[in-house]
Order: structure tokens, then C-alpha cells, then sequence
């Protein structure tokens, strides 16, 4: 051993992205320092064409100039143009429509960009009040899921036997099936089972449907916010989904509530919550406690785990310290309170140091009426918070209940069980099912299905034939939300539009339209009468909110609560009552606590067999193409798991195999699993992918319990490897005698208190002699600046650049082989220990360096430095040496090892490619690419400018990454105009560049992240040393 | 052994005869290999330019509509060509075929298959409406349309045939690759 090594084997890096890394591990070392995993040209070229590549070029150099001998290629294209030409069409040329997107409950403004007619990409729309120009990762895979092979084409009867065990199909007309459908519903006896409706037009619509035939409608959702609408029921007596006004929060407590990952609106909650980010006076705190680490705890300023069955208590914790040791409210005296309290006496104890309680307690007395108390999954806990809230006088202030609360988040797994009983019992013989897909994501599937079975016809209106959809007798395509009317109301007076943006593609028909015509052919009531959901649509904001329907068409949205969102209310009554729903109850803590959380990238499942949703890395694990059991590094250790080990999963009398991660900051006496995965007839893409752990959950007094379940776990012999896509492009790359890589500057954080001192602090400015003057710009020069205090590690930024730049999905064999092709990734480092860290989020793309590594390795300059400071990739230029990203220090070049169309055919599959943008070339194999930086838009803006005989306007050019990003995290601009609100930011001193003792000198400049906390984790160092050499005595985990 | 061997000399020889073709008709122009300058394939209707702009003096933008704002230029859609033969449907005072052929695809929705002229590969990206812009002619890349019966690909649209033109300081155009391929 070295003395490098030795000194290194001491000390840990003070930011590490994997265990690997924090244990100095050596395969770690191996896999950072080569650029690539083993060449693939033997291993998988024989099954691509039958030719090895190397053995196929020598023949081809032969060949090469016989064939080329005298043949003028003319390859014979055709041109068609229109008949009659659109007129808002202009070729090469996109329009941009105003339209609404719904996933679960939330809700987002967008704006779908079309070409020639086809949607091709979506970006937030900016006056829209509850997204803004901020969107999720999901909200932009939905145009990939316009174009979901798997979308039924056209209206079909199953040909069910008695047991509807026989899934042939035959296609019928929407004529005949209205008619049978109609007949059917005559007899009586209907339901309408559906998602949370947040459209009025539907809801409209349903409501007269089920007037006009007697149908009972059932509300249920595939992700449930029950337990947080029924809190609010027991507490206020009303059953609402409040929005969260974190705007207004100054201090905000998430007890097991992922507000940023999947709770409620994460896209409005994180960008409401980074209005609060700006480091100085003022800035706002967030404290979590948690079992997982979800995406809200790794943006903690301070942090603390629990078990899950430990989140009432906590918050029991709190309003003991408040009421009674503090004696802060008029329910000091109040007896009931006391008794609840003092049965949770151990528990509390049991749950957090006292000190703690103390500490947040006086924090949250502090900050009354501008805080913020969030519960977990649970009823209990949400009534304890609701409590909190309470006594904290913030209900109406930053919980908005009344003004504009959410409207959406209104299912409820008692109204799906009351369904399967009235199916069972047969007081149901008519079901008609709204896009739900029970038959997957009900935690009581099984009772599901066979209830479904008995009964006399089911009809599923859906886009694709799924699990349920199977056992149903029509099966009768949707409209995909692009290509059909309607309204959304996410929260109340927030009224948007939803406007087709191309023609539907198949023989489909809106959920809407489909209920109006069974109507008409059965005569149900008013419906009947009524004409389609587009002048429902066109009704509405006409006559009943007044406005000009054009002009809504054209803002996409019509706010009426502008004033009312930014007001207060008076604090609703709480009903102490309420408390004794919260009462303890002495059920013992398992060994061991499962928590099923939806996955920030499938959710519900129900965008599952879109592939950019399947490869998206989930932001803290980083691991995509398969839902993993998360275990905590001590319980991997003490039960023996590595990484990828195949484990039981045992909740009562049912089990799953799934492999194992071992997951950073985990509560030791936690484990957690994915829901969205183990899809069965998705499609192609998601079907067996991941296991399906819904039916894990644990349904008790008609809710469903997916946290705080006792479970079992059993490692198995057998492995799996997993696609992590944090294993690679390691920043921190090689050992090197004397320079200790592993303790490079790339993230930096400072307290606020450091900050306050110092707008720098713990930035380590580089003094660098260059020997030459650089190049000189004398136009634009672009650059770009990353705000890692704004950044929240979401990852949408990484699917808008997918959707925009065409970049290509690989699978799961290929990014377990570290070839995903991802122009930004998002890396997530942790800082500490690995029993509790703190995670810092850093979007890395490229860094358009002034002195650019790559540019001066590549043989054919095919990568080059253009004269407004971008580095230019040419792809036809480019011969595939790979020196250039040998050379980048920040790793963010990727390479086309393969004809990925070819390799992965179910990920391409027609009709996918009609989502490519015509504006970005389609690399093929054997190129590198990288971020441009948009070019495209780039190029469009300054032809625009051109055109108009002007400059660029400062904002002109928004980068997809940009444009997604909820928090405004990202800015691009013009380095060479001081105006420009690059220049104005960049003269901040928080900003530093990646690793810029290498005289690169990016042209991303990113800003230190700033944590309103007393001590950095990366400070406290004593804790960790003792941490690590215990690691160390045991021999760690390894695989 | 014999008959081998003269078969091997005159193979050889009719290689190295080839090759020698093959290098005088690239250097001198005569054959350009990958680009399809010349190229004038046949179209489904034989539309004459040289009637329309040469003889009846259409402006080129009166059709091409897009390119001074696109990127394309554009191929009409058959609604443009209907704003004249609405009416018009003799040539020479007698019934056209060609001319009913246009009809008939406009009114039965049959968008017409015509042949690329002008080729450019895909990781080029060319626009239109900057050159316009700058004061070029139509013609200038194009050539003279306005007497081509059938349009053929004038210049050979090689990287070297932009770039020329790119370099000329008078042109203010910029050369770095990224101007047209990304």
C-alpha cells in the first residue's frame, strides 16, 4: 500500500455520491478512472449484424472504393405537400398551444409545442398561477405517452366466457357498443368508477350522467391523499385538500411528507418554497424528519430519521413542548389533550432526543402564523399536524383551505371496497371505468378482479388495454389529453384549458364524448340533449366565467383568485375531538417497518411503459429500470445484504423478491420499496419491469396503510445487477500521487451564518497563471449559471432535455454498462456519514469551457470552440476516437456505442419517432454527443434577431433545462451584454466553477448552496472518523 | 496455369484502368461523388417553371411562400396552385391532362408525391429566410429556374460550394461548424 493510498484509506471525501466512494472502495477507483466499461465491439456486435465491427471495417476498406466506383448516389425522396394548406401551419416553423396536463392530482399549465402538427415537446406555462414555467419529469414524458405503442386504436368487445378468463378480442363499432352499452344501463344498477375528477366539465358531465341513468360514481385513486382529506374532515369538519402556501412559510416542518418528491402539488410546493431560498435576511428553514430520505429530506437544512410509526409522536413531541411546557395556546388546560399526551409519554421519548423537541418547538414559536407543519401518510399523524398548525395560528395562512385549496385528491379506497362489495353482493351490474386501473395499483387487487368477474358488463374507457381493462367486456379508447378538449380546476378558481394540439391519431373518443353518447342512445336525462365536451368547455369560460373565449384559448388559463391566493384567512375551529382518532394505540413497534412510496418517476404506474420514464435515474437513488429495496448501510450490514442481493419481502402472508440498494440516511429499522412498477400489460416497455409491491399495503378501517408495516426480510442467493447511474462519471475520477482527487471542489455549501459573514465562504478560488490570452468574443457569448441553493435534485430538467435534444432511451442493459446517454444528469452527493447524511443536488451538462479539454484531444476537430463561446459538436465530423471524452473532466460527453433504434426496438418502436425534433439531428452510432447548450434555439432566436434587423433580447433563449426547472434554478444568457441578468447574477460572489484550478474556465458557473443551519455535516468532523473505522472493523458490506 | 495468369493480368489491368477513370473524372469534375448536382428527376405532374416564372413571369415567392420566414421555402400546397387554375384549364386552348391531374388530386384530398430536387443530408441544416434576408437571389443557388422545364439541382450544394461563398468578407457570414451542423 501506497502512502497515498494509505492516507487516503483515512480520510473519506468530504462529498462522496456512493458508499463506494465514502469506503474508498477500489472498484470504485477502477470504474471512475476508466473513461468507459469494456469495449463493447466483440460482446455485442455479433448479435447486431453478424459481423464483429473490426473485422467488418478491414472488409469494408477493401469494398469501399470498388463500390464507390462511378455510382452518383440519388436517393429518391418525396416532398408532400399539403392539400390545403392550415393556415397557422408554416413549415419549419412550431406553434405553441396553451393546453393543461393532469398525473394523480397535480396539475400543470402547459404549452405543447407542435411541428407540422405533431406535439413534439411541452414546457410550463409561465402565467400559469400553480406551475409557472416549472414542470415535472413526468409532465414532460407525457408527449411521449401521445405516442404510446401500446394506445388502443379503436373501440373492441372482449369475447369473455362466464369467468372471463378468455381475453380475445374483436373490434365492434362505437355505434354498436353505445347500443349495447345503452341497453345495458337501462336495466339499472350502474356505477362510474374514477380518478380524482379536477376537470368541471367532467364533472358536469358524470354528474348528469349518473342523474340521467341512476349510476352511483365511485372515487378512487391509484395514489392516495385519503388519509390527508379525511385528517382535514375530523379536524374542520371539511373533507378538502388545503394547498400548501409555502410562500408564505418561513419555517417548514415535513414529518414523513415528501412535499417536493410526490405529496399533493410538488411542482407548485417546491417552487413556492424556493421563493423563500434567497440566502440573507428572511430566508426560510426546513427541518425533516423521516424515515426514507426522499427528495424533501435531501433539501433539509436540518435533518432527523425516525421510524415511520414513530411520525404521530414526534408531532405529539411538539405539541407536548408547546402546550405544555411552553403553555403557548388557549388548549394548555385542556384535560383531553393532556390524557392523549401523556399515553404517548414512551413513545415520544422513544422518537427523538428532548432536546430536539425543544429546539423545533422554540423555532416554530418563533416563526407563528409563518410556519408550516406537514404530517405523514397516516390519519393520525395529519390530524397532529393539523393540530399544530392549529395552535400555531397557520391554518388559513400557509394552509390554505378555503381560498384556493387543491381540488383534485378526493379518492378514497373506501369507495373502491364499497364498489367490490356492491359488485360482490350484486347491487352492481354495470361498470363503467374511467382510466383507473385498479386491476394494478388497488391494494386489495385481487378482491378487484374478482368482483369485476361478476359482473353482468364492464366497460373500461381507457387509452391502453390494461390489467383491467382485460377483464372488462368494452374496451373503448380515450383521447390521449393532447388530443381532446376539456378543463381543468386544480385548485379552486384556477380554471385552464385543455385544447387538442393534433388530430386524435386513432379511433378514440374523449371519456366525455363517450358518456354523451351512450345517453343519447339510451336517452339518460339532460345529457342526452347535451352536444360534446367542447361546448361544455366553451360554455364555461364563456358564460360562466366571462371571458373571451380566444383569449383563454390563447393564456391557456383564467385565474380568479390572484388576490385571494396572496390573502389570509381567519383560522378555522379545530375539533379537539379529533385528537382522540390520534390517540395512541399500543400496537409494538416490528423489528423492522416497510414504506411503500410512489417513485418521483412512474408514480401510480400509470406512464409506466414510457421509456424516458423507465431510464429517468430516481433522484436519490440514481437507479433506474427497476424498483429496488432500499435498506440503510447498518441494516445491509447487520442482516448481511449487499447490493443487488435478491431479497424476500415478507408483510404478513405476502412477499416479493426484489433486489437490494443500500441506501444512505435511511432510518436503520426502515425499509423501502417503489410502488409504479411490476406492470403486466403495459406494453412493451414496462411490462415485468421492477415488481409490483402494491399488494404489500395493508388495508385497515377501509384506508389503505402503505408506511409503518411490519415486515420481514430474507436475503436470497441470488443477484441482480442494477442500472445506478450514479456508479459512473465520477467528477472526482483518479488518485494521483500527491493530488488528492477525491477532495476536489465541486459542491460547496455554507451555513448562513457563513454566508452573512461572507457571500463567498468556503468557495477555494484557484490562483491560475494561463499561458496564453484565451479567446477573445466579440458577439454573444453564451453562458449559463446553476443555483445549487434553488436546485432541489427534481430531475426535470433531464427529461426536458431528452424531449428536446432527441436523445435516445437505451435500457437497462446498457446503463447498468454506465451508456445512458443523458446530456445533463443530475448528481447527487452526500455529505457526512452514511447513517445520516445531507444530500447536495448539482445538475452537471457541459460546461462550454473557454479552454476546453476535449477540443485540443479530438484528431478530426470535430469538437470546436465557436466564436459566441460554446464548444460545437459535429457529429458528421466525428469519427468516433472518444479522446474528447477521455479528456472532459466533467464527464458529461456520451457516446453512441450502438444503433440504439436496433439494439432496444421496444423502446423505439413506431409511432415514437414521431415525437423527434426536426430542429436536432438523430446521432447514429459511432458519434459522440453532448449538451449544446440548445443550439437549436440559440440558432432560431438570433435568426429571429436577424430578421428583425435586432439583437437578442436578454430571455429570447430559454434552454430546455431552463424552461423546466420549477425553482428557476437555471439561467442562460449573453456573458457579453452587463445588462443581461446572467452578468447581473454572475457578479455575485456565490459562484465558482467546476473544478476551476483546471484553467478550463466554464462558462456554467454555478452558486454555492446555502444551508440555514448552525453546522455543515462536512464540518462535523469528529463523528464521522469514529463512524467510518467501524465500517471498517466489520469488514463493511461489500459486494 | 497459364489461362490464371492472364486472366490475373487483364483483371489487374482493367483495375488500374478503372482506377485511372475514376481519378480523372473526379478531378476534373466530371462525376461528383455523394451530391446530385444535375439531378432532375421526373415529376408526378410535369410542372413547367419555365412557363410559370420564365413565361408568365410569376415572382418565386408568390408559391414559396415560407422562405423568407423558414427555414423551407416550400412546396405549395395544391390550394396556391387552385388560386389560378380554379379558372384556368387549357393550355394552348386545349383541355390539359396535367391540369385535370392537379384538379382531381385537389378535390379528391390526394396530396401530390413530388420528387426532391434539391438534396441536402441530414446533419446539414440549412434556412432560408437569413439568406433572403441578406439580398440573395434565388437564382443565386438555385440558378435559372425561370427557364428550366424540369428543375434540376443546379450547383452541387457541397460544403466547399457554401463555405465559399460563407468566406467572402462582403457576405458578414460566420464559418464556424456549428452554423450548420448541430
Amino acid at each position: 500500500m501506497t502512502t497515498t493510498e494509505n492516507s487516503l484509506k483515512n480520510k473519506s471525501p468530504k462529498y462522496w455520491l456512493s458508499l463506494e466512494q465514502w469506503r474508498q472502495d477500489p472498484d470504485f477507483q477502477r470504474l471512475a478512472e476508466q473513461e468507459f466499461s469494456n469495449s463493447p465491439l466483440r460482446e455485442d456486435s455479433g448479435s447486431e449484424g453478424g459481423w464483429a465491427r473490426r473485422e467488418f471495417l478491414k472488409l469494408m476498406g477493401a469494398s469501399m472504393a470498388l463500390a464507390s466506383f462511378g455510382c452518383v448516389r440519388r436517393p429518391a425522396q418525396a416532398i408532400v405537400p399539403y392539400v390545403k394548406r392550415p393556415k397557422e401551419i408554416v413549415e419549419g416553423i412550431a406553434n405553441y398551444y396553451a393546453s393543461s396536463f393532469v398525473d394523480g392530482g397535480e396539475t400543470f399549465g402547459v404549452v405543447v409545442t407542435t411541428r407540422e402538427g405533431r406535439p413534439i415537446h411541452v414546457t410550463g406555462n409561465s402565467s400559469h398561477p400553480i406551475n409557472g414555467s416549472g414542470l415535472s419529469a413526468r409532465a414532460h414524458a407525457h408527449v411521449l405517452s401521445l405516442y404510446d405503442p401500446a394506445r388502443l386504436t379503436g373501440p373492441t368487445k372482449n369475447l369473455q366466457n362466464e369467468k372471463k378468463t378468455n381475453h380475445d378480442t374483436v373490434e365492434v363499432t362505437y355505434e354498436k357498443a353505445d347500443q349495447e352499452i345503452a341497453d345495458q344501463i337501462r336495466k339499472g344498477k350502474v356505477a362510474i368508477l374514477t380518478g380524482s375528477i379536477v376537470s368541471p366539465t367532467d364533472a358536469e358531465i358524470v354528474a348528469d350522467f349518473a342523474k340521467g341513468t341512476g349510476a352511483h360514481v365511485y372515487t378512487w385513486d391509484a395514489i392516495s391523499h385519503e388519509h390527508y382529506v379525511d385528517a382535514q374532515e375530523h379536524c374542520y369538519g371539511q373533507a378538502v385538500a388545503p394547498r400548501l402556501a409555502l410562500e408564505k412559510a418561513k419555517l417548514v416542518l415535513a414529518v414523513n411528507c415528501d412535499f417536493m418528491g410526490t405529496w399533493l402539488q410538488p411542482t407548485q410546493q417546491m417552487r413556492d418554497f424556493s421563493k423563500g431560498r434567497k440566502p440573507g435576511d428572511g430566508m426560510n428553514r426546513l427541518i425533516v424528519i423521516e424515515s426514507l430520505l426522499t427528495l424533501t429530506g435531501s433539501n433539509a437544512d436540518t435533518r432527523y430519521r425516525i421510524r415511520p410509526t414513530q411520525s404521530t409522536a414526534v408531532l405529539m413531541g411538539l405539541i407536548q413542548e408547546l402546550l405544555v411546557n411552553k403553555k403557548t395556546s388557549s388548549y394548555a388546560g385542556d384535560t383531553s389533550v393532556h390524557a392523549i399526551l401523556k399515553n404517548y409519554e414512551n413513545e415520544i421519548k422513544a422518537a427523538l432526543p428532548e432536546a430536539a423537541y425543544a429546539k423545533i418547538a422554540e423555532e416554530l414559536l418563533a416563526h407563528k402564523g409563518q410556519s408550516l407543519v406537514l404530517g405523514g401518510n397516516d390519519v393520525s399523524s395529519q390530524i397532529a399536524a393539523n393540530f399544530l398548525n392549529s395552535i400555531l395560528g397557520n391554518d388559513g395562512v400557509t394552509v390554505d383551505s378555503r381560498r384556493s385549496p387543491n381540488m383534485g385528491f378526493q379518492g378514497k379506497n373506501r369507495n373502491l371496497q364499497a364498489l367490490i362489495d356492491g359488485l360482490n353482493k350484486g347491487e352492481i351490474k354495470t361498470v363503467i371505468i374511467n382510466n383507473v386501473n385498479p386491476a394494478y395499483a388497488a391494494a386489495d387487487k385481487t378482491g378487484f378482479v374478482e368482483a369485476l368477474r361478476k359482473a353482468e358488463m364492464a366497460i373500461y374507457v381507457g387509452r391502453c388495454k390494461n390489467e383491467t381493462g382485460k377483464y372488462c367486456d368494452f374496451v373503448l379508447p380515450d383521447h390521449h389529453p393532447m388530443e381532446g378538449w376539456g378543463d381543468v380546476e386544480g385548485q379552486k378558481g384556477v380554471f385552464s384549458v385543455r385544447q387538442p394540439t393534433i388530430e386524435p391519431l386513432y379511433n378514440s373518443r374523449s371519456f366525455g364524448d363517450t358518456l354523451i353518447a351512450v345517453a343519447k342512445v339510451g336517452n339518460f336525462g339532460a345529457l342526452a340533449k347535451a352536444d360534446s365536451v367542447y361546448t361544455f368547455v366553451k360554455n364555461r369560460f364563456e358564460t360562466k366565467l366571462h371571458t373571451n373565449w380566444t383569449h383563454a384559448l390563447q393564456e391557456g388559463v383564467v385565474d380568479t383568485v390572484t388576490a385571494a391566493r396572496a390573502a389570509n384567512d381567519s383560522a378555522r375551529p379545530f375539533r379537539v375531538a379529533a385528537l382522540q382518532m390520534a390517540a395512541h394505540k399500543a400496537t409494538p413497534h416490528a423489528d423492522l417497518e416497510l414504506v411503500l412510496y410512489p417513485s418521483i418517476g412512474l408514480r401510480d404506474g400509470s406512464m409506466a411503459n414510457v421509456p424516458w420514464l423507465q431510464e429517468f435515474p430516481d433522484p436519490i437513488t440514481k437507479i433506474c429500470w427497476d424498483n429496488t429495496l432500499i435498506v440503510s448501510p447498518k441494516l445491509a450490514q447487520d442482516r448481511k445484504i449487499c447490493e443487488g442481493q435478491m431479497v424476500r419481502v415478507k408483510v404478513g402472508d405476502k412477499s416479493v423478491t426484489v433486489p437490494a440498494h443500500i441506501q444512505p440516511g435511511l432510518h436503520d429499522s426502515t425499509i423501502g420499496l417503489a410502488l409504479g412498477y411490476g406492470r403486466t400489460d403495459a406494453g412493451q416497455v414496462a411490462n415485468n419491469v421492477g415488481v409490483n409491491a402494491v399488494h404489500l399495503s395493508v388495508v385497515r378501517d377501509g384506508g389503505v396503510e402503505t408506511s409503518g408495516l411490519p415486515v420481514m426480510i430474507e436475503p436470497t442467493k441470488s443477484y441482480e445487477t442494477l442500472a445506478n447511474t450514479q456508479v459512473y462519471s465520477a467528477m472526482s475520477g483518479k488518485t494521483r500521487e500527491g493530488i488528492d482527487m477525491g477532495h476536489r471542489q465541486i459542491v460547496v455549501e455554507a451555513t448562513l451564518e457563513q454566508y452573512k459573514k461572507d457571500p463567498s465562504a468556503n468557495i477555494e478560488r484557484e490562483k491560475i497563471v494561463s499561458a496564453w490570452s484565451g479567446f477573445s468574443y466579440t458577439g454573444y457569448k453564451w453562458g449559463m449559471s446553476v443555483d445549487l441553493n434553488l436546485c432541489t435534485g427534481c430531475s426535470a430538467c433531464v427529461i426536458a432535455c431528452q424531449s428536446e435534444n432527441n436523445i435516445a432511451t437505451v435500457g437497462k442493459k446498457y446503463v447498468s454498462q454506465g451508456r445512458e446517454m443523458f446530456w445533463v444528469r443530475v448528481d447527487r452527493y452526500y455529505v457526512g456519514t452514511p447513517d445520516e447524511p445531507d444530500a447536495v443536488h448539482i445538475p452537471v451538462m457541459c460546461q462550454h469551457c473557454d479552454n476546453a479539454p476535449c477540443e485540443t484531444v479530438c484528431p478530426v476537430a470535430a469538437t470546436v470552440h465557436s466564436p459566441e463561446g460554446t464548444n460545437d459538436m459535429i457529429y458528421n465530423r466525428c469519427v468516433g476516437t472518444r479522446y474528447c471524452s477521455n479528456n472532459c473532466p466533467y464527464k458529461v460527453r456520451r457516446f453512441n456505442w450502438f444503433n440504439y433504434p436496433r439494439m432496444t426496438p421496444e423502446l423505439h418502436a413506431s409511432p415514437m419517432h414521431m415525437q423527434l425534433n426536426p430542429e436536432v439531428t438523430v446521432r447514429e452510432r459511432g458519434v459522440m454527443e453532448k449538451c449544446t447548450f440548445c443550439t437549436q434555439r440559440i440558432h432560431q432566436a438570433k435568426n429571429q434577431a436577424k430578421l428583425e434587423d435586432r439583437k437578442v433580447h436578454d430571455g429570447e433563449i430559454q434552454t430546455a433545462c431552463q424552461s423546466s426547472c420549477p425553482t428557476n434554478a437555471i439561467v442562460f444568457g449573453d456573458l457579453n451584454d452587463p445588462k443581461s441578468k446572467l452578468s447581473q447574477m454572475l457578479a455575485e460572489p456565490r459562484y465558482y466553477g467546476l473544478l476551476e484550478e483546471l484553467n478550463t474556465r466554464p462558462a456554467v458557473q454555478y452558486a454555492s448552496k446555502i444551508r440555514n443551519t448552525d453546522v455543515l455535516k462536512s464540518e462535523e468532523s469528529p463523528h464521522k472518523e469514529k463512524h467510518h473505522e467501524k465500517h471498517e472493523e466489520k469488514g463493511g458490506h461489500h459486494v | 496455369m497459364a489461362a490464371k495468369k492472364i486472366i490475373g493480368a487483364v483483371l489487374g489491368l482493367g483495375i488500374t484502368f478503372g482506377f485511372c477513370v475514376f481519378v480523372y473524372a473526379i478531378t476534373n469534375n466530371k462525376v461528383v461523388i455523394g451530391y446530385n448536382q444535375n439531378y432532375e428527376p421526373t415529376q408526378p405532374i410535369p410542372y413547367s417553371h419555365a412557363l410559370h416564372a420564365g413565361k408568365l413571369g410569376l415572382n418565386c415567392k408568390y408559391c414559396h411562400t415560407t422562405a423568407e420566414i423558414s427555414r423551407h421555402a416550400s412546396v405549395p400546397p395544391l390550394n396556391v396552385c387552385m388560386n389560378c387554375h380554379l379558372t384556368v384549364r387549357q393550355v394552348n386552348g386545349k383541355d390539359s391532362p396535367y391540369i385535370a391531374q392537379l384538379v382531381d388530386a385537389y378535390m379528391n384530398d390526394k396530396p401530390v408525391q413530388w420528387q426532391k430536387v434539391n438534396l441536402l443530408p441530414d446533419h446539414v441544416k440549412f434556412n432560408h429566410a437569413p439568406h433572403i434576408k441578406a439580398g440573395k437571389q434565388c437564382q443565386e443557388c438555385h440558378g435559372p429556374v425561370e427557364t428550366m422545364d424540369r428543375v434540376k439541382q443546379y450547383q452541387s450544394f457541397s460544403m466547399g460550394y457554401c463555405v465559399n461563398c460563407h468566406r467572402r468578407p462582403e457576405n458578414n457570414a460566420p464559418t464556424n461548424c456549428s452554423t450548420c451542423h448541430y
